[in-house]
Order: C-alpha cells, then structure tokens, then sequence
C-alpha cells in the first residue's frame, strides 16, 4: 500500500468523521454573502439639556448628529414625529419596545450640562433590538465648543455601528470664489466639514490654489501669486503666521505635506520642464527628487511616508507614476485610456483617487495603489480636485458645470455611492480634508 | 384458438391504433405561461433576490412596462360623465342618422345610470370613431350585427372593445419604466414560489444584514453565528457569536449581523412540520464577495 494510498484514506476517514460529527450535532449550515447597504434607521431624541442658556441647545446638539449621519448615507435618522418615548433622563434603560416599534435599530440619548462656562456632554448609543448599550461617554469642554462636541459625539456613533473611524469633528480648507466670472475674486477660506463656521484666511487680493492640510490640521500650504511669481506658502490658520517655503527662482507650485507634517513636496518649473523637489521644513534643506525635461507634478504621499505618487507626461500623456519617497526610479500605475491627474493617497493606504480626462469628461475615481482596480465614481463636464476624508471612505471633489456658473464642493463614498453637494458661501474650489482634529 | 388470436390480434390492434391516433392527434400542449428556469448558484440566488441597493421599496410586484404611457386623467367616475356628454355633443354635426333617435334617451339613461367604467370606456371609443359600428340605439339600424339598445355591460362589446386595444397597443405601457419583469425582484411573485425555505431564510437575512460597504479590510467582517429558534419561528436565546475579535470593525459586523437576526423574527418561512432541521442554525454572514463586486 503506497503512502499516497494510506494518506487517502486517512483523508477519507477524516471526512466521514466530520460528517458524522455534523450529523450528530444536526446543526443546520447557512452562508449569507449578501446584504444590504441601506442606511442604518437610526432614533436621536433632542438631548437632556441642564443649566443651558439657549433652551434649544438640546435640541441644537441631536440635530447637528442627525445632519452629519444623514449625509454620511449610512445612517437613516428617523423624523423625531414619529417617536413614542419622550427621553427625559439618560440615567434610565430606554423602553426599547417604543423604539423597536418605529423601526429605529439605534438609538442615541443625550444629557449636555453647562455650569460655569464649562459644558458637559454626556451621551449613550443603544442597539435597540439586542437592547443593549453599545457605547456611553462624556465629554467636557468650554461651552462655545457645542458644535465640535455634537461632531465628536457624531464620530464615536459613527465608529461604533460602521466599525470605521469618523471624520465629523474635521475641517476643510478650500478657495472662495465670488465675483463674476471674469473678475474671479479667489481667498482662502476654512470651514468645519458640515460647511458652518466659514472663515477667510486670505483677503482675495492675489490668486490662491491648493490649499493643503499638514497633519497637526493647523497649518496649511498653498500656492499664491503673491510675489508675482506662484510661489508656495504655509499659513498657521490659528496664528496667521505666513511663510513662503520656497524661495527658487522659478515657479513652485501643487504642494503638499509629508505625512508627519516635517516635510513639504511640491513642484518647481524652470523652462519647459517641471520637477519634484522635497524641502524639510526645520532645517530648509531641499532635495531634487526627479530630474527629467517633462512635466513632473501633483506629489502626494502614501500615509506611512515611504512613496510618493505624482502625474507625470514622460510617457507622452499625463499618467500616474509611483516612486519611492527618495525619488530613483517611478512606475507607472495607470494605464486606461485618457489622461490621468492630481492623484491622493487614501489616509488608509489602500487606495490613490485621481482625476481622469477623456475626450470632453472629467471624471473623479479611485485605484489601488498598484493601479488596479480602477473605478470611476463621478464624471461630467469638469470634476477636479479630489481629497479624502481621514478615515479613507469619502472622497471631497470640486465640480464646474460650466457656463456662467462656478465651482462647487461634492462628496462621494468611495463605493461610488450617496453623491452629496456641500453648501458654501459662494462658489467653491479646490478643497482640501483635514485630519482628524486634535 | 385461432378465434382467440383473431380477438386478441384486433384487441391489440384496437389498442395500439387507438393511443396511436390519439397520441398523434393533439399536438402537445403549448403553456402560455412560460416557467423560465435559470441555473443560477445559491449566493447568485440570494444576490438576485436582494434586489437593487438603490432602488425604493416596491410593496408589490410591478408589471412589465416598456414604454411610459401619455398622461391619463385620474379615475373619477363622477367626472366621466361629464366628459361623456361632451364627446356625445362633438359627434353630433356629422350626420348619424341611425344613431340619433336614440341619443337624448341613452343620454339621460347614462346621467341617471350609476358610473359604470366599463359602459364609459366603451363609449369612449365609440366616440374616436367617425362611423359607430353599433350604436347604443335602435336594433334595426347598424348594418352588421344588433346591438342592445341600454349602454349596458354586454360581453360582447367588452370582447370587442378588448381586441382593438390589444392591436392599438405597441408596448406594455404604464406610468414608469419597469424594465424588469416580476421574476428576480424580491417581491416577485415568481421568486417567492421557487424560494425554499432554507433560500427564504438567506433571503430574509440578506434583506435584513447592513453590510459596512467600503471597509478596508472585509475579512474581519466575517462573522459566524449560531442560533436556537423555537417552533413559531423566534429566537429561543441571543444569537451566539463563534468568531471573536476586538475591532470596531469586527464589532460592527458582529452586531449588525445580530440586528438582522433578532428583525428577522419570526423565521415563518420555516416550516413547522421541519423544525428538527432548523432549530439549531449555524450562519456565516460573509460580506467579502460584495464588497469585492
């Protein structure tokens, strides 16, 4: 009897082993590899309010989490009408029957306290059917905080039922632009991710463009014609503080920071030809990471730091190219038909989104960071500007419909759904994701 | 002897001719109603089933629509009359002789009459019509066939009326596109009467089971689960989670798989005269091919 034969066997005995083991247990097997995606009904009382000077500071705080679930498309917040329980007190078990019965899987309650200028905010999510608390906690802070605290709260639910990081208690920072069409006033402007709380951090007097955020999400870098020539700035938007970075002859321009905000990458054209050039910000030494008579441009950082991808026309059309953060030599990643631009490393690595232009189209869309796997997930007449929301699953753009109308801002899931447009002031450009804030 | 083979000889004969020519006489019967029978996998199955993410929920099973129909003024039945008489007054300048006689009888018949839809839509299409084929008046007048003189429902008619709108009609029309027939909707009726239970059972899941779409690392959002149900079809205890793991994102797959299983209540669709076999379910919510997709 050959070994093969006596492993055969052995094998044979063995499933009939399980076999009859699983008779015995007479458990009933089932695979379900198929779900939904439908957002999450979701019930958000007003919260208990104590000592609060605006008696709809409650109210202001539940609904604040109900607008950044809504827009996240995974979350269905049902209309407060429809509620049977009147929640007066967190310190209770809700009558999780009352909730099961308008259909709410979760339900969110809420105490906010203030006392001497501080606030207090105190909330726990249920899962209505298990009928248990899936998370509870409490926050203090001073009492204009109000809203980051209602964006916090909206993350810790968020990271609870989807099992990903929030990205609510963000900012964006993005280019303003009001006027008509051929005196384009363009400024600085930062806002909190659901578009409240606008502020201007440049006056409009020269050209701005793509903002980006550092890390620490208080300083950002952009491209001003301040000095006549483009030139890259950073700005500390909590100081004002204002630095140019780069002070070459030529143009310097499509900036971004490295992931531990020491560094900052960007492009500078001298001649026809533009190349990559990294600056460290402490010691303000520069290194040359390409040198070709083309067009190397928009560099953007994995998040460990350790490769750079960038468009690039050496191939005769512009293209992804990844490289090592030291530069040697780049791969190309994207191959489809058309011209490839702007590509962003996802927070979370896994992908890099880009703009991509066929014939009269510009489309938004995401590949791996080999190049595979590509998908479009918006297109039209002008899409541009991509940037990710720190957990990696939203995807801001700026879309033109041409026309005597300008720019506005657009979220998009990475699966290509729930295409959102963001309201700003007036018309808006080049957006750029914070991190999370600190 | 030789009688006894001559009767069977015939017997048989008799026999044989008989289902030979009653065989052959009927061609086979042709079904109208065509089963259409797909070899789709079990996941495909549930995959069909689920329906599209996006689209709203249908309580019923919408018929085929092909085209989008003109726009058709909402059923009213008190309004019908009126309307009525205002296309009985169009028709009046060209010369009907044979219907004339008839129409201030017919006429205050109708006023009177209640709304009758069938009587309305008939007269509706009588009135597109130059020359009345039969006219709702005297016996003797229409050329080819007597007609009832009462607007009343008349098989016949209705027969008629049936035939021209089949031929006017080019293509299933309604008020939206329905470009998918009722098979493969979740709802379809089709679905439902080839659904075993155990595929009823995922079905019901897959309806229920919130997947975290565009996680990052989906094998972590595997989650095996066991339940006890009771012979009505509800949980006899929680669900057991058998997988373990820390992640928030393990922690949401877990719970909204155990969301599912606790709405799904009661499982119905299992049959009680079966609950041997299904009082004890080992399910494995796997996103991973969805996601993927």
């Amino acid at each position: 009897m050959s070994r093969r034969r006596l492993i055969m066997l052995g094998g044979a005995a063995g499933a009939l082993a399980t076999l009859s083991a699983r008779q015995a247990a007479a458990v009933l097997k089932l695979d379900v590899t198929q779900g939904n995606v439908q957002p999450v009904p979701i019930a958000i009382p007003d919260f208990v309010a104590v000592g609060l000077p605006d008696p709809a500071g409650g109210r202001n705080v539940s609904q604040i989490i109900a607008s950044n679930l809504r827009r996240s498309g995974l979350f269905a917040p049902i209309d407060q009408a429809a509620y049977i329980e009147k929640i007066v007190t967190i310190d209770t078990l809700p009558r999780f029957g009352d909730w099961r019965q308008i259909n709410a899987q979760a339900l969110v309650t809420g105490r906010i306290t203030q006392s001497d200028g501080r606030l207090k905010a105190e909330f726990r999510l249920w899962d209505v059917f298990a009928g248990q608390q899936l998370r509870g906690e409490q926050y203090n802070t001073t009492a204009d905080n109000w809203r980051r605290i209602s964006h916090i709260i909206s993350d810790a639910i968020y990271e609870r039922i989807t099992g990903d990081k929030g990205y609510f208690d963000t900012r964006i920072v993005f280019v303003d632009e009001s006027g008509p069409k051929e005196r384009r006033i363009k400024r600085l402007a930062l806002m909190d991710q659901d578009g409240a709380n606008v502020r201007y951090l440049t006056r409009g007097d020269d050209l701005v463009l793509t903002p980006r955020f550092s890390s620490s999400a208080d300083t950002i870098t952009y491209m001003s014609y301040r000095e006549g020539d483009p030139k890259v700035y950073l700005l500390n938007i909590e100081t004002g503080q204002r630095e140019i970075v780069s002070n070459f002859p030529g143009m310097t321009f499509s900036p971004r920071f490295s992931p531990d905000g020491q560094r900052v990458i960007f492009s500078l054209q001298r001649g026809g030809s533009s190349n990559l050039f990294v600056m460290d910000l402490r010691s303000k030494a520069t290194m040359r990471l390409t040198d070709t008579q083309v067009i190397d441009t928009a560099p953007s950082y994995s998040p460990d730091g350790t490769r750079i991808s960038f468009e690039s026309d050496r191939g005769g059309k512009q293209q992804i190219y990844v490289m090592a953060a030291t530069g040697g030599e780049a791969q190309r990643i994207s191959f489809g038909e058309g011209a490839y631009s702007t590509p962003v490393w996802s927070p979370r690595g896994d992908y890099i989104a880009f703009t991509k232009q066929t014939e009269s189209k510009f489309a938004i869309g995401i590949m791996r960071t080999d190049g595979s796997g590509e998908r479009i997930l918006t297109e039209g007449y002008h899409n541009e500007g991509p940037t990710w929301a720190p957990n990696g699953r939203v995807i801001m753009f700026f879309r033109d419909p041409g026309g005597n109308a300008g720019p506005m801002l657009y979220t998009v899931d990475v699966t290509g759904r729930n295409e959102q447009i963001l309201k700003t002031p007036s018309y808006a450009s080049d957006p750029a994701w914070s991190p999370l804030l600190q | 002897m030789r009688t006894a083979y001559t009767i069977s000889a015939i017997g048989h004969a008799a026999v044989l001719l008989w289902s030979v020519w009653s065989l052959a006489a009927k061609p086979l019967p042709v079904s109208n109603e065509g089963l259409p029978v797909d070899l789709v996998t079990a996941s495909e199955f549930s995959k069909i089933t689920a329906g599209t993410k996006s689209a709203p929920k249908a309580e019923t099973a919408k018929p085929l629509v092909e085209k989008v129909a003109e726009a058709k003024p909402v059923e009213d039945p008190t309004a019908k009359v009126v309307e009525k008489k205002e296309v009985k007054a169009a028709r009046e300048p060209p010369p009907a002789p044979e219907s004339k006689p008839a129409e201030p009888e017919s006429e205050k018949k109708q006023a009177e009459a209640p709304p009758d839809p069938i009587a309305d839509a008939l007269a509706k299409d009588e009135a597109k019509k130059p020359e009345p084929k039969k006219a709702d008046a005297k016996p003797p007048t229409p050329p080819k066939k007597p007609a009832p003189p009462a607007p009343k429902f008349d098989p016949k008619q209705v027969a008629a009326l049936l035939d021209k709108r089949d031929s006017a009609r080019l293509a299933a029309a309604g008020e939206t596109l329905n470009n998918a027939p009722s098979l493969g909707l979740s709802n379809g009726a089709a679905a439902q009467l080839s659904l075993s239970e155990l595929e009823a059972l995922r079905a019901r899941l897959a309806q229920l089971w919130t997947v975290p779409a565009g996680a990052k690392d989906p094998q972590e959002l595997v989650v095996l689960i066991r339940i006890k149900l009771k012979p009505d079809g509800t949980l006899a205890a929680p669900p057991m989670v058998l997988t373990s793991g820390k992640s928030p994102l393990f922690m949401a797959a877990r719970d909204s798989a155990i969301r599912a299983l606790f709405r799904g209540q009661p499982y119905d669709m299992l049959k009680p005269e079966h609950y041997e076999q299904w009082k004890d379910v080992e399910i494995t919510f796997d996103p991973r091919d969805m996601i993927r997709g």
